[in-house]
């Protein structure tokens, strides 16, 4: 085979090869119709703060004895998860009764199509089937960009830790829940403010609730298609605005990213029509000099 | 006589069925509910009832009485990780009654012996019907949506103590403690006095005394849905035993939540009704009407005059409330005073002038020197009041 030849033959190989690879990843990845989620009533919610003692004990994080988590006074600042606290409780003034502060948990919301997964360059960040959004410490390379493109602020960096620093989230307690197990702050919760099931059930119930005490909820279920939907799921007493919530469209956060990632290389059509223009043009001009 | 008696025998036996069909509840098949609400199948059998897990409607119950109701319950289904919490059921039964009675627990009871709460609520957390919530949570919502309110804490250590540090706690004195206490008479208020933010009339002063007595409201007919902190300043926390309403108080609920206690019956748009810059005076039907109440009035409650609830201008002839009244009917014996023979056959305006009975009659019209009531037209047998 002379270089020619040869030449020709990678060519044709390099073409057919390409929309193999491109469909391949166009495959839409296909999340469990019975994956799981929680419902979090924010107007039961007591704020006693046992999930967040929970959490550190399942996640082997330094903690304070549970009864020091009676204390009331941290409610004062507003908190957000971070490294040392994957879920934190935060208590806001009820307008409808100012002896029944409204707390409201905070963690990891498990987007059905999560931007964190999206923006990640190395897939150290995975969606699983069954709901849960995990971080894999062996393929991060610390870029952070995780951090930037969740709508909901989540991911936390370990900036103390000169050595192999971690993306710190909440894991849904996947290993717990491979081992039948609930999470760890749904199993500790006194009130059953959490509740764990099937995403399609918690809706319906929620759906239920609203209906039997209007007056109760606000007709709105935070995470039902916020960014595409999440696997956790809010109720609340009044606008989530007002509980700190991030004001969010429907679309998946990574939709626009994703279509214009995606759409410039999509079959590879998108360069080699460029190239063909640029061919176009070059051999034109070409022809034009010629006949000068 | 045979007969006689075998038929005495048989009325008996028939009276005697009829007392106790009377004393027996009638049973559920007979009362109108649609047996869709609990029977899932058309023909529900003895053995095969198909029932619904709980149904939310609202559906007929009864209730025993909060003195008949047992003093101390023991909560105990968790015991493997709890000491047993002493519940002191019959107090809160007892407070209940104003703010919603034994529904607020039991707020799922057909007709028939209470049901315990793990008859609906399941004791494992991890389980495929997550409608209700399980054990732990409802007994939790239950007990400390109000506790919280009540002392500001969220803590487990007010009803429980862990087992972890192996203490046990001696059940029989805590149930000697608490068992028979019960929560002391409901003093009633005369006024509370309402401190608000309304600028052109910063009190509203709130008659209570007026509202049961005289118009004749029943405690359960405004305070249906009240918890403790509505009466006890629980802030201060020692003083418990301060009732809210000693001082000028500010109510901690919005301003629809405040407003509807008074407007779903006071229908007004006029603020200055209620708001006052000063306390205001208990209602005077003389007052607020002109036209004061004397006697027997006096003693009517509101709504025998003012049907259906509303407290509209009537007119003040006695013609208009009462209907069949004519001269002739009348005796003038039950005002307290018997007409002598003399007077038995005048026409009342002959006294009354213009038929106006709230004033002193006169004597004027047939006698120069005579005058009620040092005067009289026949014999009292009691004080008439003037």
């Amino acid at each position: 085979m002379d270089r020619r030849n040869f030449l020709k033959a990678a060519a044709i190989a390099c073409t057919a090869a390409i929309p193999a690879k491109d469909l391949k990843a166009n495959e839409k990845f296909k999340i469990d119709e019975d994956r799981v989620g929680v419902l979090v009533d924010t107007t039961i919610c007591i704020g006693c703060r046992n999930c967040e003692w929970a959490c550190k004990k399942a996640h082997n994080l330094s903690t304070e004895p549970l009864e020091k988590y009676s204390n009331r006074e941290v409610f004062e600042n507003k908190r957000r998860p971070n490294n040392k606290a994957l879920t934190v409780v935060n208590q806001f003034y009820n307008p409808k009764n100012s002896q029944l502060p409204i707390d409201v948990k905070v963690q990891c919301m498990h987007c059905d199509e999560p931007a964190c997964v999206s923006a990640c360059i190395v897939h150290a960040i995975t969606k699983h089937k069954e709901g849960p959004v995990t971080w894999d410490s062996t393929m991060c390379i610390g870029c952070r960009y995780c951090m930037v493109a969740c709508p909901f602020q989540i991911p936390a960096f370990e900036y103390d830790k000169a050595l192999q620093p971690k993306i710190m989230k909440c894991d849904f307690c996947i290993d717990r829940q491979k081992e039948g197990k609930l999470p760890a702050c749904v199993e500790i919760c006194p009130t059953e403010t959490l509740t764990f099931g099937k995403r399609k059930d918690l809706i319906e119930i929620a759906r239920d609730r609203i209906k039997r005490k209007p007056n109760r909820y606000s007709n709105h279920i935070l995470g039902e298609h916020e960014v595409g939907g999440t696997s956790w799921l809010y109720l609340a007493g009044q606008d989530f605005s007002k509980l700190d919530f991030p004001k969010l469209v429907s679309d998946p956060a990574p939709g626009v990213t994703e279509s214009i990632q995606h759409g410039i290389f999509a079959y590879f059509i998108p360069p080699i029509a460029l190239y063909a223009l640029l061919g176009g043009i070059m051999w034109i001009n070409k022809n034009k000099s010629g006949e000068e | 006589m045979k007969k006689l008696s075998s038929l005495l025998l048989i009325n008996l036996f028939l009276i005697s069925s009829l007392f106790a069909q009377q004393n027996v509840e009638p049973k559920h098949f007979q009362q109108q509910i649609d047996c869709k609400t609990c029977h899932k199948c058309d023909v529900p059998t003895k053995d095969d009832p198909c029932l619904i897990a709980c149904p939310r409607v609202k559906m007929l119950k009864t209730y025993p009485s909060p003195e008949s109701s047992p003093s101390v319950l023991i909560i105990k289904k968790l015991e493997d990780r709890y000491n047993p919490v002493v519940f002191s059921h019959r107090i809160h039964a007892q407070m209940s009654e104003l703010s919603g009675g034994c529904e607020t627990c039991h707020h799922y009871n057909t007709l028939g012996p209470i049901l315990s709460c793990n008859e609906c609520h399941s004791i494992k957390r991890l389980r495929d019907d997550v409608r209700n919530p399980d054990l732990k949570g409802a007994y939790h919502q239950q007990c400390i949506t109000c506790h919280r309110q009540w002392n500001h804490k969220a803590d487990c250590i007010s009803c429980h103590e862990l087992k972890k540090n192996g203490n046990k706690i001696n059940i029989q004195q805590k149930i000697a403690e608490i068992g028979n206490k019960l929560h002391p008479k409901v003093k009633e208020p005369t006024k509370i006095v309402f401190e608000t933010n309304y600028n052109k009339g910063k009190l509203v002063t709130f008659y209570h005394n007026d509202h049961t007595k005289i118009f004749g409201l029943d405690c359960v007919s405004c305070h249906k849905n009240d918890n403790c902190i509505f009466c006890h300043d629980k802030k201060d926390e020692i003083n418990y035993k301060t009732l809210i309403y000693d001082k000028p108080i500010k109510l901690n609920l919005a301003e629809s939540e405040r407003h509807k206690m008074c407007s779903d019956c006071h229908k007004t748009s006029d603020c200055n009704l209620c708001h006052k810059e000063d306390i205001a005076k208990p209602f005077n039907h003389g007052i607020s009407t002109c036209w004061a109440l004397n006697n027997f009035h006096k003693q009517l409650t509101c709504i025998k005059c003012h049907k259906k609830n509303k407290f509209i201008k009537l007119n003040n002839q006695c013609i208009s409330c009462h209907k069949d009244w004519t001269e002739g009917k009348f005796n003038h014996k039950i005002t307290g005073l018997i007409l002598d023979e003399n007077h038995t056959d005048l026409d009342c305006s002959d006294c009354h002038i213009n038929m106006e009975f709230i004033k002193k009659p006169t004597c004027d019209n047939c006698h120069d020197e005579k005058s009620f009531p040092k005067d009289k037209p026949g014999k009292l047998i009691k004080k008439v009041k003037p």
